[in-house]
């Protein structure tokens, strides 16, 4: 028995031994696969991590915030006296969220009677965005129209944008310039200061519920610092929109009756450069420049900086001026003009307009406008005389005005001049200038031979409240040519044109006030350069009062107008009356005293020209 | 009863201090939504004003003005 129960011991004793090494390697398996798994649950979190981390992160960030983008308002443009040319306001826009709209039908239906569109259209541009987080609805939207479908639907919002606006409309269109629908500049002022209009952007990032209603401003990420936004800084210009209106009235009148083809004018304050009033017409309405960029672009030109033409007589009191600067000819002697038929070897022949001349002083020259008599002057100055004293009146280069598309003018180097130039360039032929040019020049024989420097942008306000003085600073030593030269040239020969009874710009007289001037009737140049078009001429008219002390200078010059309406197409009668309007009214509304009155006196800065301050030395 | 009582004290502090947090968060994010709203509300009369007052630039611009003695003009020679 003891042997059987022992066996049994035994048997007991192996069955548990094989038990316990089964449950041994079932825990052995059991932790080996926990371990496996605790493994892979690892790398799993690695590859999550590692790979995919910035994945989740973003989908964090993009699910728990909101973002509100802020753009700056764009600067105003504004005139001399502070009158709105150009600024941006708000409108609304309404948007959908598409992927937060699960029933677009549902919600575009319920959208269309507030918001006065069709359904169809609604839910079409819903489903059809390709940004899911917005799809516009409708621009310029009322605050009711707003109100109301914000409450349709979470996902409906409101977003405000900026329109730019041009109250003034074409009035200073060229000046202004304008903008693209993205507030952009893309010409005139817009452009060039577009940087300092435009400001600068900022951006709120929140942190949002499951509805994306904002809790608070999400401040952990240093990209995001929910900044204001930095409006556009604001330009004042030295354009006075009165006397821009002055100006485009009585150009447009003229421009229209003559039927031509173009016409600009401009009115500067000759002592310290200021451009007062800036017409170029045919112009266009800021606020419709998509149409007429399709139709007519070439009605965006602002001709008195782009277009380059052969002066004709208006350049002759410069060229007179160097001459008796120089002292090659003086006030008092004689020049024979030939009786109108000049002709030598190596200048070919040279005629006068109207009739021939005999013995001319230079006043007289300039007053009945001779050619000859400038041919002659031109011909004791020589070409490198001639040339330094043109260039010193800055005509080859560009004035450097705050506006875009400058042309340089042709003045070429005294090397390529022929024979027939310094008998040609006095009387505004083979040279090109462009109507900047020559208002600067004048402004210098104006303010008494003083370098002038043309500037439209007076100061630059800052939306921190900062002004900057845009002034171009000015060397106020040195002539261009002596007090006394340009002072006669002003008080005397050019006064002479407009009052004397014979001169050629007598349309332009006024009552009130002693204006001088020069007319010119220049010939257009045939495209290729070989000779001139037919029946084809700039009639121009630069002038300036009161000639005892120039307040304002104007120049006129009314391209091509219609020779078959024969109403006349020289500047005497085409712009000299044009120029008169302009200064009546401007020196009217400046309130400059008339001639006689007790204030003229008081106000005269520069000493009137008299017979005994003549040394007879020029 | 000593420590039942302490397990309720717990218990209820517990639960107020989650019900003030909660009325804090909810406070604070009530507040930042009506300042928001009001800062719109703000540039939005703001801009409203700047509106009108580009309206009336428009009006009263010498071009305008021009342009409406013209229109008057020409109105009473036709009277």
């Amino acid at each position: 028995m003891k042997s059987g129960n022992d066996d049994k011991e035994i048997r007991i004793a192996r069955d548990a031994s094989v038990g316990g090494r089964r449950e041994l390697t079932a825990i052995v398996v059991i932790m080996s696969l926990v371990i496996v798994a605790f493994f892979a649950l690892a790398g799993r979190c690695y590859y999550l991590q590692h790979n995919l981390g910035d994945h989740y992160a973003e989908k964090c960030i993009f699910q728990q915030r909101a973002y509100l983008p802020l753009e700056p308002q764009r600067g105003a443009i504004l005139d001399s006296r502070g009158r709105v040319l150009a600024a941006s306001n708000q409108i609304r826009t309404v948007f959908a969220e598409p992927r937060v709209i699960k029933e677009p039908k549902e919600t575009s239906t319920r959208l269309a009677p507030l918001l006065d569109m069709g359904a169809h259209e609604i839910c079409r541009l819903i489903v059809d965005s390709n940004n899911p987080g917005c799809a516009i609805l409708k621009r310029g939207a009322t605050i009711a129209e707003c109100e109301e479908a914000r409450k349709v639907h979470y996902g409906i919002g409101i977003q405000y944008d900026w329109q730019r606006q041009y109250p003034m409309g074409r009035l200073a269109a060229h000046v202004v310039g304008f903008t693209s629908k993205d507030n952009f500049g893309l010409a005139g002022i817009e452009y060039t200061f577009d940087r300092d209009l435009r400001g600068r952007g900022a951006k709120h990032t929140f942190l949002v519920d499951v509805r994306r209603r904002p809790l608070g401003f999400c401040l952990a990420d240093e990209r995001d610092d929910n900044e204001m936004p930095i409006h556009g800084a604001g330009i004042i210009l030295t354009l006075d929109a009165t006397i821009q209106q002055f100006t485009r009235e009585a150009l447009l009148s003229r421009y229209k009756e003559f039927e031509a083809e173009a016409a600009v004018a401009m009115v500067a304050d000759p002592h310290t450069g200021e451009i007062l009033a800036m017409v170029t017409l045919p112009d266009f309405d800021p606020t419709e420049t998509a149409d007429t960029a399709q139709t007519h672009p070439e009605l965006f030109t602002n001709r008195l900086l782009t277009d380059q033409y052969e002066p004709g007589s208006i350049f002759k009191p410069f060229a007179a001026a160097i001459a008796l600067d120089m002292k090659v000819v003086n006030r008092y002697e004689t020049i024979f003009c030939e009786n109108g038929n000049y002709h030598g070897k190596g200048f070919g022949h040279i005629g006068e307009y109207r009739q021939g001349y005999g013995d001319l002083t230079v006043r007289e020259i300039l007053k009945y406008s001779s050619n000859i008599g400038m041919a002659k002057i031109g011909q004791r100055l020589g070409a490198t005389r001639l040339y330094e004293g043109l260039t010193l009146f800055g005509f080859g280069r560009k004035v450097g005005i705050e506006l875009p598309g400058e042309a340089e003018g042709l003045l070429r180097p005294v090397d390529k001049w022929t024979s027939y130039s310094p008998t040609r360039i006095p009387f505004g032929q083979e040279i090109s200038v462009t109507g900047l040019q020559i208002l600067r020049a004048f402004c210098m024989l104006a303010n008494g031979g003083r370098l002038v420097h043309p500037y439209i942008v007076k100061s630059l306000v800052r939306s921190d409240g900062m002004v900057v003085d845009m002034k171009p600073s000015t060397l106020r030593i040195g002539y261009v040519i002596k007090p006394d030269v340009a002072r006669w040239m002003v008080q005397d020969a050019l006064t002479a044109v407009v009052n004397d009874s014979k001169g050629t710009g007598a349309k332009a007289k006024l009552e009130k006030w002693t204006v001088f001037g020069k007319t010119g009737t220049a010939q257009i140049a045939k495209p290729d350069g070989l000779g001139y078009l037919d029946k084809a001429y700039i009639a121009s008219f630069i002038a300036g009062a009161p000639a005892e002390n120039p307040r304002v200078v104007v120049l006129i010059s009314i391209r091509r107008p219609n020779v078959a309406l024969k109403k006349g197409y020289t500047g005497g009668t085409v712009a000299a009356p044009v120029a008169a309007v302009i200064l009546e009214k401007t020196l009217t509304y400046l309130g400059v005293p008339a001639k006689g009155t007790a204030g003229e006196s008081a106000v005269a800065q520069v000493r009137p020209y008299s017979e005994e301050e003549d040394d007879h030395s020029w | 009863m000593g420590s039942r009582l302490s397990f309720v004290l717990v218990v209820f502090f517990f639960a107020a201090t989650l019900i003030v947090a909660v009325y804090l968060r909810d406070a604070n994010r009530h507040v930042f939504y009506t300042l928001q709203t009001y800062k719109i509300e703000q540039g939005r009369l703001q801009q409203e004003l700047w509106q009108k007052q580009l309206r009336v630039e428009g009006l009263t611009n010498p071009a305008s003005i021009s342009q409406r003695l013209d229109e008057r003009t020409v109105h009473e020679i036709r009277q």
